[in-house]
């Protein structure tokens, strides 16, 4: 690509050419100044609250209550909800979308292959306030049937629900980075006397690894992000309970929570809202970042071009 | 290990491997029945008179559609010619590959995030207060990143070759990039763009963010009326415990699916045409 851009030369002359080029430099505009917005106005308050709130504060502090008498502002009790929420969701999930990707890639007939990969793109396009109400008036329910003892708002329904909904990013992303692994090795090692299985198992997921890795921290990505099926299940308590029967607390669903009431603009709630925002703007871009750069990783290291 | 004893251990693990990928794919098939038979179920509940009277679905549908647009007009020209710019024009510099780096990775920036930006940019900062303008444009802001990150990946797709080839036959740069490129990427393009947009619609935590009302009186005629939308509505009813509430979540709930199939219908016949332009 590095040459067909620098190949440009003087500038076109044609004033179609021109016009083309000029609209399109104008839309990136626009889209960096949306980004340039969005981080801003983020940055700007949150600069704002940390002149009230030392980040001492706010990095130590063992509990978060911004709107108590006596407020406390500390990140950790908000990262160890989104931690819990985020870990149980991909430990509920990466067992089946790992062993489906597999199945699907290597194994599954045409037709049942075509039937899953309708029902993952159907999961996957499920917005999140639908799950939430099927985490609320389902699988909470159904949950307590098992443990008599689940409260109303818990994480364990959320994890679950999560789970489900980040299983197609896994699904699919792995997948594309089994296939991205050369069917010519895969057919050698069976040549020369592996089986099936030993290629698939052996070979090609070692092979895809990243690729699968970066599927999953996409897939964290997403729970870390993922506000209404925990605003809706996981409840709103203040203290923090590593006990999954028991309700979690976010840094989403504080600010779903936080947005339901009233947020006076320059007070100090309203500020605590900008910071969590922004700590979740960082998180999420980093893990995105990273996440995409393993799947391409996992895409570029193969020899490739020789699927066949 | 003799012939044999190998032999055995493999039809076991093949074995293994097929009843596993069948447990997978069981449970996946089984969520999805079970997340529909709990929407249908309860949607065909008819909750209490006295609470469906005053609880109509027309103004969270109309905020709805009125949101996909705004949505898609300013977020998808915006957010593909960004990423042409990006993929076909722009240098290699150091600066240029920030920009685009950063654009991309905002798509993996949850929604909620941008209700709170959303809130002191439109709803604030431009004085537009919750209206359906300001859940449009915090919509949109949310949907390009995305646009741009789908649509960068596609252009990427396309072999290099290509282009020199119409290149070295006398082509300018934009008859390249309009007539090869993005003919070659449009399956893959409109594929992104519908999922992004897509996302938006079903979106509820930055429109509850920025103010969208539970409850309205009236169904929004034009962008400057108070924000409702079908996901919000869904919240809304969901989070209320009494009896009733349930049933009316489900229907919007399933009122939201059908509106985002429909949207989904449109654009995969649109993907369809612009596949068979594939050569």
């Amino acid at each position: 690509m590095t040459a067909f851009r620098s190949s440009a030369g003087a500038p076109p002359t044609d004033p179609r050419e021109r016009l083309m080029g000029g609209l399109l430099l104008g839309c990136t505009a626009l889209a960096a100044a949306a980004a340039a917005a969005v981080i801003g106005a983020l940055g700007l308050e949150t600069v704002r609250f940390f002149a009230d709130v030392p980040l001492s504060q706010f990095l130590a502090d063992l509990a978060w209550t911004p709107s108590a008498e006596e407020p406390g502002f500390g990140i950790l009790p908000l990262l160890a909800g989104t931690a819990q929420i985020a870990g149980g969701a991909t430990v509920m999930a990466l067992p089946v979308a790992l062993v489906l990707a597999v199945f699907l890639e290597f194994y599954a007939g045409k037709r049942t292959a075509s039937v899953m990969n309708a029902a993952v793109a159907a999961l996957g396009s499920v917005p999140a306030v639908v799950y939430g109400y099927f985490a609320l008036n389902f699988v909470t329910p159904a949950l307590k049937g098992v443990w008599p003892g689940l409260e109303a708002f818990n994480g364990i329904s959320a994890c679950l629900v999560v789970g489900l909904m980040i299983l197609p990013t896994i699904v699919v992303l792995s997948r594309e980075a089994l296939g991205a692994v050369p069917r010519s090795i895969l057919r050698q090692a069976v040549a020369l006397g592996a089986t099936r299985e030993r290629a698939v198992l052996r070979l090609a997921l070692p092979a895809a690894w990243l690729g699968v890795l970066g599927s999953v921290v996409l897939a964290m990505t997403r729970a870390v992000g993922e506000t209404m099926i925990v605003t809706l299940a996981a409840g709103n308590p203040t203290g923090v309970s590593w006990n999954p029967l028991e309700g979690v607390r976010t840094l989403t669903s504080f600010l779903a929570q936080a947005s339901m009431g009233d947020l006076a603009p320059g007070s100090i709630e309203y500020g605590a809202c900008f910071a969590v925002a922004a700590v979740l703007l960082v998180l999420t871009f980093g893990m995105h970042a990273l996440g995409r750069a393993l799947v391409s990783r996992g895409q570029a290291d193969g020899p490739g071009g020789s699927r066949s | 290990m003799s012939a044999p004893a190998r032999s055995r251990e493999n039809h076991r693990v093949r074995r293994w491997l097929r009843a596993l990928g069948g447990v997978a794919a069981g449970i996946t098939l089984a969520a999805l029945g079970m997340l529909a038979v709990v929407l249908l179920l309860n949607a065909g509940r008819s909750p209490d008179a006295g609470i469906s009277a005053s609880s109509g679905l027309v103004s969270a549908l109309a905020g709805t559609l009125w949101l996909a647009l705004l949505t898609a007009v300013i977020a998808v020209p915006v957010g593909v010619g960004a990423a042409v710019y990006l993929e076909e024009y722009a240098p290699r510099t150091r600066a240029w590959r920030f920009l685009a780096s950063v654009l991309t990775n905002l798509a993996g920036v949850p929604p909620v995030v941008y209700g709170i930006a959303g809130l002191a940019l439109f709803v604030r900062g431009m004085g537009l207060g919750p209206s359906i303008l300001a859940g449009g444009l915090t919509l949109a802001v949310l949907t390009v990143p995305r646009v741009v990150a789908s649509v960068r990946r596609a252009l990427a797709s396309v072999p290099e070759s290509l282009r020199w080839n119409a290149l070295g036959l006398g082509a300018t740069r934009w008859q390249v990039v309009r007539d090869q490129v993005l003919r070659a990427a449009a399956p893959d393009i409109v594929r992104g763009c519908s999922a992004a947009l897509l996302r938006a619609v079903g979106a509820a935590a930055p429109l509850l963010i920025i103010g969208a009302a539970g409850f309205t009186t009236f169904a929004p005629a034009s962008p400057g009326d108070p924000l409702t939308a079908l996901p919000t509505q869904t919240f809304a009813w969901t989070a209320r415990p009494q009896a009733g509430f349930p049933a009316l979540a489900a229907g919007a709930s399933v009122t939201l699916l059908f509106v985002m199939a429909l949207i989904g219908l449109v654009l995969w016949d649109l993907r369809r045409r612009h596949g068979e332009a594939r050569r």
